[in-house]
């Protein structure tokens, strides 16, 4: 009978534990969240994006062209991809689609341009924000992929930032989309999600990238800042200034080991969350600034801002604080 | 970064590269990458991960930053005359690109793919120099030195990889392209 009852208290035990889990775990991927981080988002790809097609402008054709007009022939890279997943969006899908239609490749390459440099737009402002988002995304793959021997690590995090804003719950208070359609913001809940999950991605992508690098011994000695800075084409400082500061590489590389390791930690602890996303930011500005990779440090600094920027300096406002905003805002609408 | 272990590119002991290729095996069957190239499966996942940018690792410049290359094109001319080019494209943002290509260049195992890509580069500068006879592109590796090297003077030196001569016939222009 003792050991029944024992018995029965453990299972009820172990089932409170499972349910506290639970009810544990859904508050960490479901928290209330403002729509913040989402307007974030939305405006840093879009400006991240009217960059890239800007920057890209002049080079273009020989980027993406085929058949003698680019560098490396387009449909040889886009053979080489498509031993992967014949399923990869290619530019070449839109170059058939266009030449069906009497449209030259050239046309087509220029479209694409100019449909990324529109979707781009539109995202800054929040115009039809889910298909832009959409076409955004969709857009950058192909010309990922069909210049795939000429993409880096910018490419990959638009990327992953593009598929984030492409699934998240438009539209964001400060998009014109909910002044042209009055649309509702979404529940906060899903908001929060979104932005969970977000931060988890770059807490994998830090501590990986960090990790890894512990794992190398330049990193300890300076060596690899040394290599990192005097590495062309990234070799924007004077060797000689370099040299100079060769006392401080080694501080500066472990600093980094620290801030990308340790980033899931500290990113995470209420008390140490700014400090950390500053340093995170300045540690991009710098290599932006110090070896040329602007468009780099600027995505990344995209998404650290989105993921863990809203609330940080000023307190999200309450469920009741929005919800009166809200409402304000309807009536401020109505005519 | 199983990789980097796995290839003993770390400073972790040997022991521990022979548990990292495990891992990394481990790794590509659950991503269904030891199924046949034309797996269905296999095809679905590969583009799911490229389309979602979580195809790649994230250890950029880990756990070392690589060796640079340099690729330079020697033209000669009908009258002797000889010249040197690099490749090279218009604006800053595409030129960081040139970075990976020759990276891809350097790392490609199949010589027939790094000949039809140098091929290609080759035929892009030769369109701006339709005179040269031949092309020469000559691939190499650059060697830095390190800070204390640098110290006492010592520049970059240029370590020779591969060589490979092209001709282009100016007519008819299509038999010629790559």
């Amino acid at each position: 009978m003792t050991s029944v009852l024992h018995g029965n208290r453990l299972i009820q035990r172990s089932h409170n534990w499972i349910s506290g889990f639970q009810e544990r775990l859904k508050l960490f991927l479901f928290p209330s969240a403002s729509d913040s981080w989402l307007a974030v988002l939305r405006i840093g790809l879009g400006f991240q994006l009217m960059l890239y097609c800007l920057s890209l402008r002049k080079d273009w054709i020989q980027l993406f062209g085929a058949n003698g007009t680019g560098l490396i022939n387009r449909e040889l890279i886009e053979a080489v991809v498509k031993l992967d997943s014949s399923f990869l969006p290619t530019l070449g899908w839109l170059v058939t689609l266009g030449n069906k239609i009497g449209l030259s490749e050239q046309t087509v390459l220029w479209g694409t341009w100019a449909s990324l440099l529109c979707a781009s737009g539109f995202l800054l402002l929040g115009v039809l924000c889910r298909c832009s988002a959409v076409v955004a995304w969709f857009l950058y793959v192909c010309a990922v992929n069909s210049g795939n021997l000429l993409a880096y690590g910018v490419d990959n995090f638009t990327i992953i930032g593009l598929f984030y804003l492409m699934l998240a719950p438009f539209p964001d208070r400060y998009a014109l989309d909910r002044k042209f359609w009055r649309s509702p913001i979404r529940d906060r809940r899903l908001h929060g999600f979104f932005r969970r999950v977000l931060q988890l991605h770059l807490s994998v992508i830090y501590f990986f990238g960090g990790l890894t690098k512990c794992l190398g011994a330049g990193w300890w000695t300076g060596e690899n800042m040394w290599r990192a800075l005097t590495h062309a084409p990234f070799n924007i400082l004077p060797q000689h200034l370099i040299i100079s500061w060769r006392a401080v590489l080694p501080i500066l590389g472990i600093a980094i080991l620290v801030l990308e390791t340790g980033y899931p930690v500290f990113i995470w602890l209420k008390k140490t969350r700014l400090v950390w996303l500053i340093a995170i930011v300045c540690m991009h500005i710098a290599i932006g600034l110090t070896m040329g990779l602007y468009l780099f440090a600027l995505i990344m600094i995209i998404l650290n801002l989105a993921a863990f920027g809203p609330g940080l300096l000023r307190p999200e406002k309450t469920r009741t604080e929005l919800a009166v905003a809200e409402l304000e805002q309807a009536n401020s609408l109505r005519p | 970064m199983l990789w980097a272990v796995a290839n003993d590119y770390t400073l972790l002991p040997r022991s521990v590269d022979r548990w990292a290729d495990k891992a990394e095996d481990i790794t590509h069957a659950a991503l269904g990458e030891k199924l046949p190239t034309s797996n269905l499966l296999r095809q679905i996942v590969a583009a799911y991960l490229q389309v979602a940018g979580i195809d790649k690792g994230y250890g950029y410049f880990a756990p070392g930053v690589p060796n640079s290359y340099k690729l330079v094109f020697e033209l000669r001319y009908a009258d002797g005359r000889v010249e040197y080019e690099l490749p090279s494209l218009s604006g800053k943002a595409a030129g960081v690109r040139m970075v990976t290509l020759l990276d891809h260049i350097a790392q490609t195992q199949y010589d027939p793919l790094r000949e039809v890509i140098l091929k290609m580069l080759a035929y892009s500068v030769w369109q701006e120099h339709p005179d040269a006879v031949t092309i020469r592109a000559v691939f190499g590796q650059i060697e830095e030195p390190t800070a204390a090297q640098a110290l006492q003077g010592q520049s970059e030196s240029y370590q020779f990889l591969y060589a490979y001569d092209f001709s282009f016939a100016r007519q008819p222009a299509n038999s010629a392209k790559p």
